[in-house]
């Protein structure tokens, strides 16, 4: 985290948590005590499980989605037949909110982890599928010509020319996958779920015990924040040629 | 014959996955709760259109994602052409919203009904919420990238500061103004729903858990249906605009 950043949120914190000294209502925790509630947790049980049962869900989702994204994207950028049958499909289905589909899935799959993952892969699959298909599509032909006139195969073409130039846009739309595969799983948990810091907030939430649902906002909060800080990370030492 | 191919196959996935879905639901093997025939469907389609309280259900929803689609739209231009002019601002600013961009704000909803209400406010609240990350990052972002050559001849032809900011800026910001929308407005249906599925007793995310429970299948798809075009009609509302108002920029690219 940045000097900037850390100091931002120190100013937020203290802000909050001065206004707060002249009395809060129940449900606005000022931010030395959610610490509190939070560190509490973190000497229990329950926190982990939920943290595991909901990064059970996320994961496997966000890679499912973001695999085929990617696959799908680059052959409808590269093949014409496949762009042509594929991609009305997909932008036309991009504006849909996906979590409609979650009622269905669950007859479909089950209301068990299968129906939440194939939801949380269904919203990743669209960012990545369609950042992969721009990619390609502008790969400078300048470079295909050269690789061409080279004598690269097209499989060379693909391996060393068009790859490397989409590869930014994936990453840049992994991170925006990301995003989304935690607000479907958080979303999925809330609707229908025995498990999970979505199920825990839920919880927390009809028992009024304001202490848990502050602590289960602070463990997706920072789960977010670290996982976006992975993808970046990964970003940097994969495409380390490149200035993000 | 050629050119025919090329004009059938956009359509031939979608013929190919509803003939799919109608021989599944035709074949027996499955309860018409799994898969409810096209037929059973449409008609739960035109129902939909014929009862106004089903319309009205519409407008709510409507309402509460263009509510807070527009409050962020205000609020998240003015911050974003402020960060993009004034370093102090952007220094203020910028670390919070880089800080707690990749954080899921839906988590907050459960507070955000203590502190809002259950009803539309607290809705409105998050959708304001969400939609104004993608609107002021990209506002900021076109601002800070104002072509300093621009500045620099309005400047010597002597134009005024409002001048600069209404001829120069906004014009060369609108383009990723537009940008931020397209990225937002999806984001607003998505939120409107998930929440009106989480906790409302009205709107069309509501409808979907209601007829869900009530073991309809065919007519959740009916609302599902609605919900997309509904998405889709705002997304090429957005489109129409930009297009109109931008004109002097070919955009077609779609990148998130």
């Amino acid at each position: 985290m940045g000097l900037a950043q850390a100091g931002a949120l120190v100013v937020v914190l203290l802000a909050w948590q001065l206004a707060a000294l002249g009395g809060h209502p129940d449900y606005l925790l000022p931010p030395l005590e959610i610490g509190k509630h939070f560190i509490a947790a973190l000497g229990g049980a329950e926190l982990y499980q939920n943290i595991a049962a909901s990064l059970g869900r996320s994961i496997p989702g966000f890679v499912l989605g973001s695999f085929f994204g990617a696959l799908l994207g680059l052959a409808a950028g590269t093949a014409r037949w496949l762009d042509r049958m594929l991609s009305p499909a997909v932008f036309l289905t991009y504006p849909v909110p996906k979590i409609v589909m979650l009622p269905i899935f669950m007859v479909w799959f089950g209301i068990g982890d299968l129906s939440k993952v194939l939801i949380i892969a269904l919203a990743c699959f669209y960012p990545v599928f369609i950042n992969a298909y721009y990619g390609v599509r502008q790969t400078r032909t300048i470079l295909v010509w050269s690789a061409l006139n080279m004598g690269a195969s097209r499989g060379a073409i693909f391996r060393r020319v068009v790859l490397p130039s989409a590869a930014p846009m994936i990453f840049a739309s992994l991170r925006v996958s990301l995003a989304l595969s935690f607000i479907v799983m958080f979303a999925a948990e809330m609707i229908n779920a025995r498990s999970g810091l979505g199920h825990m907030i839920r919880v927390a939430e009809n028992s009024l015990r304001f202490d848990l649902m502050y602590v289960s906002l602070l463990a997706i909060a920072l789960l977010g924040y670290a996982g976006d800080r992975m993808v970046r990370l990964a970003h940097s030492r994969v495409l380390a040629w490149q200035p993000s | 014959m050629a050119t025919f191919l090329n004009r059938a196959l956009p359509f031939a996935f979608l013929g190919v996955v509803l003939v799919a879905w109608e021989a599944a639901a035709r074949s027996g093997r499955w309860s018409k709760l799994l898969f409810p025939s096209l037929e059973n469907i449409f008609r739960e389609l035109g129902l939909f259109f014929t009862k106004t309280e089903m319309l009205s259900e519409v407008l709510v929803s409507l309402e509460r994602a263009l509510g807070g689609f527009a409050l962020a739209a205000a609020a998240g231009i003015l911050l974003g052409l402020l960060m993009g002019r004034s370093k102090l601002v952007a220094a203020l600013l910028d670390p919070l919203f880089s800080g707690t961009y990749a954080v899921p704000k839906l988590a907050l909803f459960p507070i955000f009904i203590f502190v809002f209400g259950i009803g539309s406010l607290s809705k409105v609240a998050l959708v304001f919420l969400e939609c104004l990350y993608p609107i002021v990052v990209m506002s900021y972002a076109g601002a800070r990238g104002v072509p300093e050559k621009l500045l620099w001849s309005a400047q010597n032809m002597g134009a005024s500061r409002a001048a600069i900011l209404r001829r120069v800026v906004i014009p060369a910001t609108a383009p990723f103004i537009f940008a931020g929308f397209r990225v937002a407005v999806p984001v607003a249906m998505i939120v409107v729903v998930i929440t009106e599925m989480v906790a409302s007793a009205d709107g069309l995310g509501y409808q979907v858990i209601y007829a869900m429970s009530s073991l309809r299948t065919d007519r959740m798809l009916a609302v599902v249906v609605v919900i997309a075009a509904l998405g889709y009609a705002l997304d090429k509302m957005v489109v129409l605009l930009r297009d109109r108002l931008i004109y002097w920029e070919k955009l077609d690219t779609y990148y998130v």
